[in-house]
């Protein structure tokens, strides 16, 4: 497990371990509470971080668990925001409201492509 | 008969996901619990928002309380200067002009003299009395000066020598900030005469890169925590107000065998700085 402030968990061996860091497209799966603050602040970390780092290669997908919790306990996410990042890598799952862009980064191995 | 599926579990939780889930609660990123049968929204970062706002009202009403509590001191330090002073020193001119006037008998020269005598403590007491409600010294003298008058006085008023150490000079802070660090020492110099049982004092007033700090330590007793905590104690609260209106930071920490010591640290940018620091 990665021990950032977000606390990112990996699922290794989900995705190819070949994909490479920082290429491909990225789908992210984001669960929100409505608009509470922190989930909020994760839509809004979210869609900078995309629109800076990931222009043109990202799908966004946001789970409202306040309508959908079946989605949720499938998922087996257990607080809001929980971000997690399907693709290109193995599956990471971020917990928090993403506001620690440089441990986003790392935890998506995004290091290299800062602007 | 039927087959019975069994109930849908959730898969275990891990031990590093439950770690996770409490570090996010603990650094208030969370706003919902998800539980297998309901959601729970938990508004901690909310709260604490509201409680921050909160206090920093309430500390805003507590900087403009001070502001106008220290137009009315000087005020009131005015017209005791000018109208009680005057009348005092019209006082001593009669009594002057009496003993030049009256028989001089022994009995009447004594009775004048101690009376003469006695209106000159009351015109020292008076200038006190204005100089203590209003320090128009640091307007005249700027901070680091009436700081060193603060500790010759110190001394002079209670017999506990008092060292005043400054790396400061050519420097002059705005009006509000020298009347907030004056106030502020004013009461640990108050408290080390009340309470600290202390053979001497050292007062600091130290330039540390961006940020003014100022110490007051004795060597006596040493305050304790129960005192420290004490509601309304050696005027702990007024000072830490009066701190954190600066946008600064005070600790008081006691040791029975180190005395008490009061550090204060403000950030240079909000006392306004003109002039140049070593």
């Amino acid at each position: 497990m990665r021990t950032q402030m977000l606390k990112a968990r990996t699922h290794a061996g989900r995705k190819s371990p070949a994909a490479t860091a920082g290429s491909g497209t990225y789908a992210f799966r984001l669960f929100v509470a409505g608009n509470e603050s922190n989930s909020t602040e994760a839509r809004q970390n979210l869609a900078q971080l995309c629109s800076t780092y990931l222009k043109g290669r990202h799908r966004i997908e946001i789970v409202d668990v306040l309508k959908n919790a079946a989605a949720a306990i499938k998922h087996r996410v257990l607080v809001t925001p929980t971000l997690i990042a399907i693709e290109p890598q193995r599956v990471v799952t971020l917990l928090g409201n993403l506001s620690d862009t440089r441990q986003v980064l790392a935890a998506l191995r995004l290091n290299g492509n800062r602007p | 008969m039927s087959r019975r599926n069994p109930p849908a579990r959730r898969p275990t939780t891990g031990t590093q996901d439950a770690e996770a889930v409490i570090h996010a609660l603990r650094t208030n990123q969370v706003d919902a619990i998800v539980g297998d049968s309901h959601v729970m929204l938990v508004r901690l970062k909310q709260a604490e928002t509201n409680l921050e706002s909160s206090r920093d009202q309430l500390r805003a009403l507590a900087a403009r309380l001070e502001s106008q509590r220290e137009s009315e001191r000087a005020q009131i330090a005015r017209e005791i200067h000018d109208e009680l002073g005057q009348t005092l020193t019209s006082l001593q001119l009669g009594l002057a002009w009496l003993a030049h006037t009256v028989t001089p008998t022994q009995p009447v020269r004594t009775k004048l003299a101690s009376m003469s005598s006695l209106v000159s403590a009351s015109i020292r007491s008076v200038r006190d009395v204005a100089v203590r409600l209003r320090p128009g010294v640091v307007d005249e003298l700027g901070l680091v000066k009436t700081l060193r008058a603060e500790a010759r006085a110190f001394r002079d008023n209670t017999g506990i020598p008092c060292r005043f150490e400054t790396n400061l000079r050519n420097i002059t802070f705005d009006r509000e900030g020298s009347i907030g660090v004056f106030r502020i020492v004013q009461a640990a110099l108050t408290n080390v005469a009340r309470h600290a049982r202390a053979s001497r004092a050292v007062m600091t007033l130290m330039k540390r890169r961006d940020t003014l700090v100022v110490t007051v330590k004795d060597n006596g007793r040493g305050i304790t925590s129960t005192q420290r905590a004490k509601p309304g104690s050696c005027g702990v609260i007024g000072m830490q107000e009066r701190a954190l209106a600066l946008g600064g930071t005070l600790t008081l920490v006691g040791s029975r065998d180190k005395g008490t010591t009061l550090t204060v640290h403000i950030p240079l940018s909000r006392m306004l700085i003109s002039g140049v620091a070593p």
